[in-house]
């Protein structure tokens, strides 16, 4: 059993507070992904559950075990980074059985050769054994230093932007390999990242930060269905959010801001009701590009400003007053820069949010 | 008119050959996407465009003129970098009109070209600030102000928006695409970036080794890819490709994947690629979104079992093994809507979008055509 807890963790760097006050529970065979942009403070954390930082306050637990005394050997995690950081002029077999020889272990040389077997295995590097490690590829070499990780079979996996360096091709073939890879092998699992794709497709549960914060915890899909705020909502999925202010009337059934106005189904309504909107009825509405449609008629008129070919789909940019709004089209549609159109919102779909706190405004006994 | 005709161009390195027998045609008023990973030699393509690489034999023509042996400066082409490259001392304004007064306009004329092209850019608002006070897209864009001003014949970029983040790269693409239609320029520009390229180019010229391997609308390469590399470095997620063994029976043109119980008998637009070959052992392509999941068994479907499922907010990536052995049979991947299935492991039926097959020579890469 390896949960990670983290409880009332602050670590300041000089001036700068790197983390303020993070709690975090990480559940035992969980791959649960740190997601956040540069500087919000994922890597201080890893860092702090590795050992290689001292929190100025907090508590790390592995297994119900404080370990904040331990030193990042004795914790029995094991750490890939964006950098390979292998030892160059060894083979790739000398790299992985490197770990296995430190004097705190205690392996026959019999073992080490059971576990670097097996360990390249399972990453699918056995035909690469007797190569030196400057002579492999970007993929080739990450597959190694996940297998150097792996080898000691540690309670823990903590893995820091390990894809980033790799082109998307490989990046997409290798973020399957490694969630396929937890999942058989059962370990516990902490991957930090900036980039939204890899936490939205290999997480259980994804932690977003920012400035230092937990900003939200839940599945792939809590997070882009419900996320709690504005920063949440807009860092998660391509293309982003669209979020514009409106002034809503409920009685009347009206959203109205210049450029963009239009009629709120009954269903919205509804849910309006029960939600604690703020007293001058102002509110930030966030649309998912997938939620905007183009109609016929009876919709908010727009200009065709962009429109993106991707193949599959198209990302149509549409010109409404001072808003630019994205909108995911079918791949057939037929449309032209300058054309005139209609749009509307899948409204069961429609955010709404605090405009001055960014905050999404909720029923007030909903949990978050 | 500023047509570019590059023709024949040879260019090596020492032992490395980085462009080989490069033909390429860019009409005026295309915007040219060159793709490509990195060493495809793209930006060496670009850099001979300016003036910056010689080549080693071969023509440059830009509107119809020949300009391989002139110097930079007489190509009247534009060059941005993905590095911001502005003077920190200088605003914006005289960042933008460096080019115009170092060619000795009017001071008059000058204010009257910036404020132009800072309206253009809806950058009239930065025109007094310094470059350290700008955030990174304002910065990119008085960047490109500074190139756009001269109204060269040609915009040549290389990667401009690479080290922006991903939601201000979103909005640059659609800026730059739009910049392109309003000021009526020629532009080519090099990235690795797929999506990049397909958002934002008339056309994409997809290189790898020194050698254009496709030239075509982003459509086109999208859906009617020239070999594997392109079929597999243009869509995300990747086109799906697997060894496939395929077969002309009484029954009509079928194929066997691995894990499959019996083969599965093509339609017509399918074995239309297929007839009259030779080598039966080919490898399937297609698109995650071309494979359809259905969660009961249907006539003609392929039973499958979940392997992986890749979340992606608007639907869902969706890791499949062909057969019923868990873990073993082809995978093909598709895309579903989101939560469409549930678990690993989930029994699923796959049908195949006839239309949208594509079979591939294993050795050459090449992709077979119908009627070809």
């Amino acid at each position: 059993m390896a949960q990670v807890s983290v409880h009332g963790l602050r670590k300041r760097y000089g001036a700068v507070q790197a983390i303020s006050d993070l709690s975090l529970d990480i559940r035992d065979r969980e791959f649960f992904v740190l997601l956040g942009p540069t500087g919000a403070g994922k890597s201080t954390t890893l860092r702090c559950i590795a050992g290689l930082e001292q929190p100025e306050h907090g508590e790390i637990r592995i297994a119900g075990e404080r370990i904040n005394e331990w030193s990042a050997a004795q914790r029995d995690v094991a750490l890939v980074f964006q950098q390979y950081s292998l030892y160059p002029n060894y083979t790739v077999r000398e790299n992985l059985a490197f770990p296995l020889k430190s004097k705190l272990r205690h392996f026959t040389p019999q073992q080490i050769e059971e576990r670097v077997a097996k360990a390249a295995n399972t990453v699918r590097i056995t035909h690469l054994l007797d190569r030196r490690t400057d002579r492999l590829s970007g993929g080739e070499m990450q597959r190694v230093s996940i297998g150097r990780a792996i080898v000691r079979e540690p309670r823990v996996f903590l893995m820091d932007e390990p894809l980033s360096n790799l082109d998307a091709k490989l990046r997409e073939l290798l973020r399957a390999e490694l969630k396929g890879l937890q999942q058989r092998l059962g370990t516990t699992l902490i991957f930090v990242t900036h980039d939204q794709v890899e936490a939205m497709t290999m997480g259980d549960r994804i932690g977003v930060v920012n400035k230092g914060a937990l900003i939200q915890v839940g599945t792939p899909y809590e997070i882009y269905n419900t996320p709690r705020n504005t920063f949440v909502a807009s860092f998660v999925g391509a293309p982003a959010i669209n979020l514009f202010d409106v002034a809503l009337d409920v009685e009347a059934g009206t959203a109205l801001d210049g450029a963009i106005g239009f009629p709120l189904e009954s269903s919205t309504c509804a849910r309006l009701a029960t939600l604690p909107l703020p007293p001058d009825r102002r509110v930030r509405v966030g649309v998912r590009p997938e939620d905007v449609k183009l109609v016929a008629e009876g919709g908010i008129a727009g200009t065709i400003y962009g429109a993106e070919h991707h193949g599959v789909e198209i990302i149509a940019i549409i010109q409404a007053g001072a808003h630019m709004l994205r909108a995911t089209i079918p791949a057939d549609y037929r449309i032209t820069v300058n054309q005139p159109v209609q749009f509307a919102f899948t409204q069961d779909k429609l955010h709404f949010f605090d405009p001055l706190t960014g905050e999404s405004l909720r029923q007030p006994s909903s949990p978050t | 008119m500023a047509d570019i005709e590059i023709i024949d161009a040879e260019k090596r390195f020492g032992a490395n050959h980085v462009i080989r027998k490069l033909n390429l045609h860019i009409a005026h008023g295309e915007f040219v996407v060159l793709l490509g990973p990195s060493g495809c030699g793209k930006t060496t393509t670009l850099r001979a465009l300016a003036g910056l690489e010689s080549i080693d034999s071969g023509e440059i023509r830009i509107g119809g003129r020949r300009v391989d042996q002139l110097p930079p400066q007489q190509r009247d082409t534009a060059f941005v970098f993905q590095l911001y490259s502005l003077y920190p001392h200088l605003t914006s304004f005289d960042n933008i009109a460096f080019p115009l007064r170092a060619a000795n306009m009017p001071e008059a004329q000058v204010k009257t070209e910036v404020n132009a092209v800072a309206k253009v850019l809806r950058i009239e608002h930065l025109l007094k600030k310094r470059p350290s006070a700008l955030a990174g897209g304002d910065m990119q864009r008085v960047t490109i102000g500074r190139a756009l001003v001269r109204r060269p014949e040609a915009m040549l970029m290389d990667e401009p928006i690479g080290a922006l983040d991903a939601k201000l790269r979103e909005e640059m693409r659609a800026e730059l695409r739009r910049l392109h239609i309003e000021n009526d320029s020629t532009t080519v520009y090099v990235t690795h970036d797929q999506v990049e390229a397909m958002s934002m180019a008339d056309k994409i010229g997809v290189m790898h080794d020194g050698l254009l391997q496709q030239y075509d609308s982003p459509t086109k390469v999208y859906d009617e890819p020239a070999n594997l590399f392109v079929a597999q470095f243009v869509g995300s997620p990747i086109m799906n490709v697997v060894d496939c063994h395929c077969e002309t029976s009484s029954s009509g043109v079928t194929m066997q994947l691995d894990g499959m119980a019996a083969p599965l008998v093509l339609g017509a637009r399918a074995a239309a690629k297929l007839r009259g070959l030779a080598a039966p052992d080919l490898a399937l392509g297609i698109r995650p979104e071309a494979v359809h999941v259905a969660r009961a068994a249907t006539v003609g479907a392929v039973p499958a079992h979940v392997h992986l499922i890749e979340p992606m907010g608007a639907y869902d990536i969706v890791d499949m093994k062909v057969g019923t052995t868990p873990g073993a049979g082809a995978t093909l991947r598709a895309r579903t809507a989101s939560q469409f299935v549930r678990r690993q492991g989930e029994p699923v039926w796959l049908t195949l979008d006839d239309a949208r097959t594509h079979f591939f020579d294993k050795r050459s890469g090449f992709a077979l055509r119908a009627g070809a």
